[in-house]
């Protein structure tokens, strides 16, 4: 869409533009992990035994995202996997009620929806304006 | 519950100062491979991105699981913020409609809880 790099990369069919989809997902589910250890930890006091297990997986977590980002990135525009980070939103929901059984009501719902249309568009307006830089440049 | 809010909110904004210094040292010429990785600036922004997931257990006591993410997309203004302030970039106004919308989005959302 916008890196001309990354068109180049994707142009190997759609089975591996869907395989780095799917890559993408599996590490978004991953980054919201992050989110329960957290939120685990939060409920121990720091430094304790059960603090520092949780907040270590935390981390551990944020390692694996932060190396399968740089192998997405490397094959989708990367306002194309911004875009899909909105999804987190939804995983925060869903493990919030699954989890720690966290109440849900129409203005969280309707407060979310309306964050991900804000995240969508900025992604979708960060991509045009790279797009018009790239024209500008050749 | 709003000072755990505020605490949340500091820790996107300092994520965010990491972020910015982590672009500086990638825009700095380095002596060698290692230099990359060991110089102040990166050092100094790994310790801010540990003390922004600190700030985030911190806050996670009183705020809901659900509304991390919802905090986290304030990031977005504080990248504009410094593109514009630090990296001179130029924002159109679809950017800026897309950060109202998402700030209201976060108003709305933290009026249910």
């Amino acid at each position: 869409m916008t890196d001309r790099r990354t068109e180049g990369s994707t142009a190997n069919g759609g089975s591996g533009r869907g395989f780095t989809y799917l890559l993408l997902h599996l590490l978004l589910v991953i980054y919201s992990l992050n989110g329960i250890c957290s939120k685990l930890a939060s409920q121990h006091p720091i430094m304790s035994p059960q603090f520092i297990l949780f907040y270590g997986c935390g981390i551990m977590f944020l390692g694996i995202y932060a190396i399968g980002w740089q192998q997405v990135i490397k094959r989708l525009p990367l306002t194309t996997a911004y875009a899909n980070r909105a999804v987190t939103v939804a995983w925060g929901i869903v493990w919030g009620i699954l989890i720690f059984h966290e109440p849900f009501n129409l203005a969280k719902t309707v407060g979310a929806l309306v964050v991900l249309v804000g995240v969508a568009l900025y992604a979708w307006a960060d991509g045009r304006a790279q797009e018009q830089e790239d024209d500008a440049t050749c | 519950m709003l000072a755990s809010v505020l605490i949340a909110l500091f820790g996107v904004f300092i994520s965010s100062i990491s972020q910015v210094m982590l672009k500086k040292s990638a825009m700095a010429k380095h002596d060698s491979a290692l230099g990359e990785y060991l110089n102040p600036l990166v050092i100094g922004a790994y310790a801010l991105f540990v003390g922004a997931t600190l700030c985030s257990v911190i806050a996670f006591r009183q705020i809901p699981l659900s509304m991390g993410p919802i905090l986290d997309a304030t990031g977005y203004f504080y990248v504009v913020l410094f593109g514009i302030t630090i990296f001179h970039e130029k924002i159109d106004r679809t950017k800026i409609l897309a950060l109202a919308i998402i700030i209201a989005g976060v108003l709305i959302y933290s009026s249910g809880v």
